[in-house]
């Protein structure tokens, strides 16, 4: 056997194993995502059903177009929408609870890659129980002229999810206008 | 099986102050003791089963082809888990979620693969990979203790009240990046000054 021969079997021994082991765990990845698809489809719509419940805690949702309806024995009480937004660390995704006076009634964070110890603090209660009542005008961080306190050291992770608030109520309180016209 | 493998990851050989190793996911989760027991959790369960697997398959990956084989066997895992809890236990999910993919930028889990599991026997690499899980496990737990005390004045885990708040006014520059410097820096000059790494 010549010299190049012999490094043309090690070679494509390399080759064969690499190759192996990237369509066995490929293959292992797939199954593991079509076993995991449907319980992980599950779990989120459960993680919303369960945040549109803190919004508005009595009442019953109805789906229109891209955000619910939130009705109390019938009655309209408010809007709530779920967005995603960009944050510091990747997507945001929020439920959004809308009064229908225009103010926010509630907001909460469903999930988030956000700076754990740091940014993750805009998911927390104590930086979301701020939104309840805000007008649009006030939907700013306090820095610049709004009335919500930035989370220490997570200014940009706080100011993703006061936009993404702020945006979809804009957005909310325009359709509103646009139908009652 | 010798048992020194266990033990010596631990302490003399700890990943993070002896090896300054995994510093990057020890200087970004540290900022508090919940954080720190969900990322030794997550990190111990990769570093175990893939450093298993790959101890079980040395004879079969050729030396040249090693890094990439030990690579798309480390990620493969790590998605598969993340998968797995997603799906199955939305719960831990939410305390575990943000840790498994800053664990594929773990360099300890690549280099006890390529320094110790390709090289030695399943049980040997089961000690090697438990003990250095223990000893990442402390290095995290205590840095992210000294900086939750000292940048939160409190210490909460789960939602129980370790150390009750005890300032009103803590140094929030031990929660920031400059807090994790110092706090690595400190207890790694400590450790080298009473010799014990």
């Amino acid at each position: 056997m010549s010299k190049s021969s012999v490094l043309d079997v090690i070679k494509s021994k390399s080759v064969v194993v690499l190759t192996l082991i990237c369509l066995i765990t490929g293959g292992m990845l797939a199954v593991t995502y079509n076993l995991t698809r449907e319980r992980i489809a599950e779990a989120e719509q459960a993680e919303i059903n369960q945040a549109l419940s803190e919004i508005f805690p009595s009442a019953e949702f109805v789906e229109e177009n891209d955000y619910y309806m939130a009705l109390e024995n019938g009655e309209l009480i408010g809007y709530a929408m779920i967005v995603e937004g960009r944050g510091f660390g990747g997507k945001i995704k929020a439920a959004i609870g809308i009064r229908l006076d225009g103010t926010i009634q509630r907001v909460r964070v469903i999930s988030h890659s956000e700076t754990p110890g740091l940014g993750s603090k805009v998911a927390g209660d104590e930086f979301l129980a701020q939104f309840e009542g805000k007008t649009l005008e006030e939907l700013k961080l306090k820095k610049e002229g709004g009335e919500i306190d930035a989370v220490t050291g997570a200014t940009i992770s706080s100011r993703a999810v006061v936009d993404i608030v702020r945006e979809e109520l804009q957005k909310m309180m325009g359709r509103l206008a646009e139908a009652q016209e | 099986m010798k048992f020194q493998e266990f033990t010596k990851g631990i302490i003399k050989n700890n990943a993070v102050f002896a090896l300054a190793l995994g510093l990057c996911p020890t200087l970004a989760i540290t900022t508090s003791v919940e954080n720190a027991l969900g990322m030794s959790l997550a990190f111990a369960f990769v570093l175990i089963s893939s450093n298993l697997i790959i101890s079980a398959l040395k004879r079969f990956i050729p030396q040249e082809v090693r890094i990439p084989c030990f690579i798309v066997i480390i990620a493969s895992l790590v998605t598969a888990i993340d998968l797995f809890i997603h799906g199955y236990s939305p719960t831990l999910y939410e305390h575990l979620g943000i840790f498994l993919p800053l664990i594929v930028v773990n360099c300890i889990i690549l280099g006890r693969a390529e320094a110790f599991a390709s090289k030695h026997s399943v049980s040997d690499t089961f000690l090697d990979a438990a003990g250095v899980s223990v000893g990442f496990a402390l290095a995290i737990i205590s840095v992210s203790a000294i900086r939750e005390l000292l940048g939160s004045g409190t210490i909460v885990i789960f939602g129980h009240e370790v150390v009750p708040a005890f300032t009103s006014s803590p140094a929030v520059v031990m929660l920031l990046p400059p807090g994790a410097f110092l706090t690595i820096g400190i207890l790694l000059a400590l450790l080298k000054r009473a010799k014990v790494i």
